[in-house]
């Protein structure tokens, strides 16, 4: 939902899903990253793209996204009325690239050395702009967490928890 | 909350609030030594040189499938101390249900107040009432003599009437009853 800081749901169709991940996976290959998320600014990562196995892609969302809020703090210090429209972390083997979409997501994108910074700039940036019409487009739908959290699952879950945490058996 | 349909995965987001020092971390650090690595991500935990959470911490759960969906959870605690007050903002954005950690020691009452007080502040900034978020309190510390009786810190604290569980989190007591308290609330709601 692209108009709410402190939406409680994010619920995108499938189609909307479909899209962001032709995004996605057109910017992995194109600009030869070894990973691209789409995040919201909860910290969830909305979908993803990756040539890497073994990344922990919650946490890493996590804290880019609260890299970036971080960062949006030190814009308002500064007397910017906008968040930074991007940032950028150099390392010796990998540099990590987060994009502002709409202040209400995040396009975290992942590279190698190899890969030119500009190259990856222009690539983003288009993603961005694409995703963000997407977003002004759909809306969301509350009653979709109601069918998707029907009783039964509810009960369920309710005992794996129990389970999971040893508290009944 | 997210629902991924691709993957069919749900996810929720569940923070610990307090004033410092009440016990937040510690609440996280005790969950992931007591789950299987399985179901648990690493404890990540942005620290000050002197140890004190700085921004938050953060552990990803996850349990197996059920009915085909996968639910998963992301913790968070919030950096007690008042000159991180930007970065709890951050933290508290879509929130589905919160675990405020009291200090039960007597002289943490003020601290405890002043924490709730500045809960609802920033809830009220991110367009959320209190009476809205689904939330309980945790009463910790209760192994310490300087504790305060529960129905004094009841009356209070809890004007709201929210439930609560009582806790000794370096122990684990009352840890796990807390986290279950908190999703249970997500999903009655
Ligand atoms: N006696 C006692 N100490 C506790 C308890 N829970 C946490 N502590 C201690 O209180 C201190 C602060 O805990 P921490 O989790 O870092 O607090 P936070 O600032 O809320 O994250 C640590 O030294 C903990 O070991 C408890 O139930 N009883
Ligand atoms: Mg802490």
């Amino acid at each position: 939902m692209s108009g709410q800081p402190n939406g409680n749901s994010v619920i995108l169709s499938e189609k909307s899903y479909q899209e962001i991940n032709t995004y996605l996976g057109d910017l992995l290959q194109k600009s030869r990253a070894s990973l691209c998320v789409f995040a919201d600014m909860n910290g969830y990562p909305v979908s993803y793209k990756t040539t890497r196995t073994a990344l922990n892609v919650d946490t890493l969302t996590a804290l880019a996204v609260n890299d970036f809020s971080a960062t949006a703090e030190i814009a308002k210090i500064l007397g910017e009325t906008q968040r930074f429209r991007y940032l950028y972390h150099e390392g010796i083997k990998q540099n990590l690239y987060l994009c502002n979409i709409g202040n209400h997501y995040l396009l975290i994108v992942i590279f190698g050395p190899h890969v030119n910074l500009g190259m990856i700039r222009m690539l983003s940036q288009h993603v961005a702009g694409k995703l963000d019409a997407l977003l002004n487009r759909i809306r969301d739908e509350k009653d979709k967490v109601a069918k998707y959290m029907d009783v039964e699952f509810r009960t369920l879950l309710g005992q794996e928890l129990d389970k999971a945490f040893g508290l009944k058996n | 909350m997210h629902i991924d349909h691709q993957k069919n995965e749900i996810v929720f987001k569940i923070v610990y609030y307090g004033p410092g020092l009440s016990g937040k971390t510690t609440n996280l650090e005790y969950v992931h030594s007591q789950l299987d690595p399985g179901l648990c991500g690493d404890l990540i935990s942005l620290k000050t040189s002197e140890g004190r959470t700085l921004f938050f911490d953060f552990l990803h759960l996850e349990l197996g499938r059920i009915q085909g969906k996968k639910p998963r959870f992301h913790l968070y605690t919030t950096a007690g101390q008042a000159r991180y007050a930007a970065s709890r903002q951050v933290v508290l954005q879509g929130t589905d249900s919160l675990v405020f950690v009291v200090d039960s020691q007597r002289g943490r009452l003020a601290d405890n107040f002043a924490s709730l007080k500045e809960l609802q502040n920033r809830l009220t900034q991110n367009g959320v009432a209190i009476t809205q978020l689904p939330w309980l309190i945790q009463y910790n510390k209760r192994d310490l003599p300087m504790a305060e009786d529960v129905a004094v810190l009841e009356r209070k604290l809890n004007i709201w009437e929210v439930p609560y569980i009582e806790a000794i989190a370096v122990t684990g007591r009352g840890v796990f009853l807390t986290l279950r308290k908190a999703i249970e609330l997500i999903i009655k709601k």
